[in-house]
């Protein structure tokens, strides 16, 4: 992937100085541009092994949060714009997408790479951080209140107002939505990047999967494959409560099902209620050393109260990373009061 | 065809439902109390979403025609 867009635009003879210019190498960690630091095989993500918070599974975290710009989203908003490029849809147009902020942080990173400019309509109690992320990539954001569209969608005013700036007869065409719900690139992203590499990265020997419910593209790619590869690894998907405070999980009755989510490949839902999330998330931060975000807990969480004593190993997905919600953390540490 | 005088218009014809109601949204947040915004839109589900947008956020609807496919409303903005 990226073979064609990665090529170094040269214009003119190599300058004396050029001349002595290292070259990319990905044994040393020198790459040629951030794109190619997102997660593939040759350069897969971490897995962390749980040595305290897992209740005695042999469990593991894959490190999203170590891909460039942040999170699981980098390979999806890669594979987006890769297939959008691919079918000339980008041509001459602007993006708008629908994104509770790690989506619209790649995409708005990537884009700005390639000069496009991006709308992302972002729903409300997407943390601040998240927000200015977005604005200081150069992003156009709309935010989005829940009672936008009283009639249809009362909890999916984001996506219905990307779909209008889209589809509305007065901007022409202008505008081309990558759509991540819907988009089957999205799943493709996790069935080639992060579903063979946590085969890899487990010798094969995975037996549970456990990843949330959020676009869905991540565990019906991920799901997807491995089932492929043994019908026998269990794929587990969390799912918040309604009303929940867990930013890029869904409750799927409040929530429209996303088209790409396959429930084929899914054996298991747990529910996760905020609370033990986020006891889980501080867990994480203060057991394993591990900076991450409160969906990262509500997956841990799930792998902790997995039965069964032989499950094998485990692989949970760490959506992304704990830096960008200070705002949210903030009442978890204010319930503990000062100290005395 | 109306009575009203609108000290702002806003015009939101060929535009999907909901980026009528929130062009208007962000339109009433720049009036004052008492202000009056003429909003022109053409997707048939404004007939239904503007009533419930006024109620929503206390806006007096004074009122909502529709005429060859166009759809015009007059909100006033009304006291916090």
């Amino acid at each position: 992937m990226g073979a064609t867009t990665a090529a170094p635009r040269r214009t003119t003879a190599p300058s004396g100085r050029d001349r002595n210019r290292l070259t990319t190498d990905p044994h040393r960690r020198r790459y040629g541009g951030v794109r190619d630091l997102i997660a593939s095989l040759r350069n897969p993500t971490p897995l962390v092994h749980l040595n305290r918070v897992a209740n005695g599974h042999d469990a593991y975290l894959k490190l999203e949060w170590m891909n460039p710009f942040g999170s699981v989203k980098d390979r999806t908003a890669r594979y987006l714009l890769e297939g959008m490029r691919a079918r000339g849809e980008l041509e001459g147009r602007e993006l708008v997408e629908a994104t509770s902020g790690n989506t619209g942080i790649a995409l708005a990173a990537l884009a700005a790479l390639e000069g496009i400019p991006l709308t992302v309509t972002i729903p409300s109690g997407v943390p601040e951080e998240k927000l200015v992320l977005l604005r200081m990539l150069g992003a156009t954001v709309m935010p989005t209140p829940d009672e936008l569209c009283p009639i249809d969608n009362p909890r999916d005013g984001a996506i219905a107002l990307a779909r209008a700036i889209a589809d509305s007869p007065a901007h022409r065409g202008r505008y081309a939505m990558p759509n991540q719900y819907a988009n089957p690139d999205n799943v493709r992203a996790h069935y080639e990047t992060t579903g063979p590499e946590i085969w890899e990265q487990t010798e094969g020997r995975v037996s549970v999967f456990v990843a949330g419910y959020g676009t869905c593209g991540t565990i019906t790619g991920v799901g997807r494959f491995l089932k492929e590869q043994n019908p026998a690894v269990r794929v587990v998907a969390v799912e918040p409560q309604r009303g929940h405070r867990l930013p890029g999980l869904k409750n799927l009755e409040e929530a429209r099902a996303p088209a790409i989510l396959d429930r084929s490949v899914i054996d298991e839902v747990v529910r996760v209620d905020d609370e033990p999330a986020y006891a889980m998330a501080m867990r994480l931060f203060r057991e394993e050393g591990l900076i991450v975000g409160p969906s990262s807990g509500a997956i841990a969480h799930a792998i902790a109260g997995l039965d069964g004593a032989a499950t094998g190993i485990v692989v949970g997905i760490s959506p992304d990373s704990g830096q960008k919600y200070a705002s949210y953390y903030a009442s978890l540490i204010a319930e503990e009061g000062e100290p005395s | 065809m109306s009575d009203f005088t609108a000290d702002s218009e806003l015009d939101c014809k060929g535009l999907l439902c909901p980026l009528p109601v929130y062009r208007t949204s962000q339109a009433m947040g720049r009036l004052a109390p008492g202000q009056v915004l003429k909003v022109e839109c053409t997707d048939p589900g404004s007939l239904a979403d503007f009533p419930a947008f006024a109620r929503q956020r206390g806006h007096a609807l004074l009122s909502a025609s529709a005429l060859d496919g166009v759809q015009v409303f007059y909100l006033r903005k009304e006291a916090a």
